[in-house]
């Protein structure tokens, strides 16, 4: 079990590289973004396939434990959702912060919008759809 | 300016990000989780602090085992085997439930105030970058790709960002993960519904970008 220091000096250290990394890939480059997903520049594609390249075999060497995961109703109609607004916005929920940092004040809106989405939807599956949708974390 | 990163060495940092926070925190990396428990952060506190007693209730109940074992190898003529037979399995058995209970799915959540500093941290190191790479600027829109390809329109910018960032929040929260959690963090444990979400997302943002391009 880590401690709450090495657990919050790990979400330091990992959300700085990543908001270095994901500005220095280009990822908060909408032009870029669009490229990558009509396939006119592999790049950033390859440095996210890659990327699970990596992380497939490191985990596999460090046993790193995998978590069962659960396919629930909520996964299929949810990514669709996350895949639309990724390809019209160019946010996903940390590209934004990233894009701000840049110097994009627009991004502050996507910022707002996934705020409002975040909430509803926590609201909605109480009061609807009841999914155990899991998170990140699991 | 496209002065990026070749991919090879963006593969090796979004890896070595992702390999930091597992390493260090023994949790998987989900930035949308942490908007989420950020955004609720009234709610989270109240759980984290319900936790916080339960674990009080736990320590005070080893405790309680712990001062009873003594008194009884303490107490004259009592049999030398009885703390045996109490106390050490007791501690046998809770070693790999320790063990055990170390898994991801089982870990206690990272506090609010931790997740904070992960959305504020992804902040000052973007900005870093900018800096460090001379591309920061700040400006009233989105950059000459999303306005060739979206919009050039204020209104319908603000719109677009808007209803696109509540898809992707709704999104995110309703498939259980994001391009981090899912994408690098469930795909790189090859976990089956993390494989699906990245398929479906990453298809569905495939096929809008090119009504974007080729039709819109």
């Amino acid at each position: 079990m880590r401690t709450r220091g090495a657990i919050l000096a790990g979400n330091v250290v990992a959300g700085l590289m990543l908001g270095f990394t994901v500005a220095n890939i280009g990822f908060g480059d909408y032009t870029q973004l669009n490229r990558m997903f009509t396939f006119q520049d592999l790049r950033m594609l390859f440095s996210f396939a890659g990327a699970v390249a990596i992380l497939i075999v490191v985990f596999a060497l460090l046993r790193v434990r995998r978590t069962p995961g659960r396919i629930h109703a909520g996964v299929v109609p949810g990514a669709v959702m996350f895949g639309a607004g990724w390809a019209i916005s160019g946010g996903c929920p940390a590209i934004p912060i990233v894009q701000l940092a840049t110097g994009y004040l627009p991004a502050l809106i996507t910022i707002a919008g996934i705020a409002v989405g975040i909430r509803l939807c926590r609201w909605a599956n109480g009061k609807y759809f009841r999914l155990d949708r899991g998170s990140c974390g699991l | 300016m496209t002065n990026y990163w070749p991919w090879w060495a963006g593969a090796g940092g979004l890896a070595l990000v992702t390999i930091t926070h597992t390493l260090a925190t023994d949790r998987s990396f989900g930035v949308s989780s942490a908007w989420d428990r950020v955004l609720h952060w009234r709610e989270e506190r109240k759980i984290e602090r319900l936790n916080d007693s339960f674990i009080n209730e736990d320590a005070l109940a080893e405790a309680l085992a712990a001062a009873t074992a003594e008194h009884m190898r303490t107490r004259p003529g009592a049999p030398a085997s009885a703390e045996v037979a109490g106390a050490a399995p007791l501690e046998r058995d809770s070693a790999p439930a320790a063990a055990e209970s170390t898994p991801v799915a089982i870990a206690r959540p990272t506090p609010v105030v931790v997740e904070a500093a992960l959305l504020v941290s992804i902040f000052l190191g973007g900005l870093i970058a900018a800096f460090a790479s001379g591309r920061f600027k700040l400006r009233f829109d989105m950059g000459s790709g999303f306005s060739d390809i979206v919009t050039a329109n204020p209104v319908v910018m603000v719109c677009v960002l808007f209803v696109g960032g509540v898809l992707v929040g709704f999104g995110t929260r309703l498939a259980g993960g994001c391009s981090s959690g899912h994408g690098l963090s469930g795909c790189g444990r090859l976990r089956p519904v993390s494989l699906l979400a990245t398929a479906v997302f990453f298809g569905t943002a495939v096929v809008v970008s090119f009504l974007l391009w080729k039709v819109i």
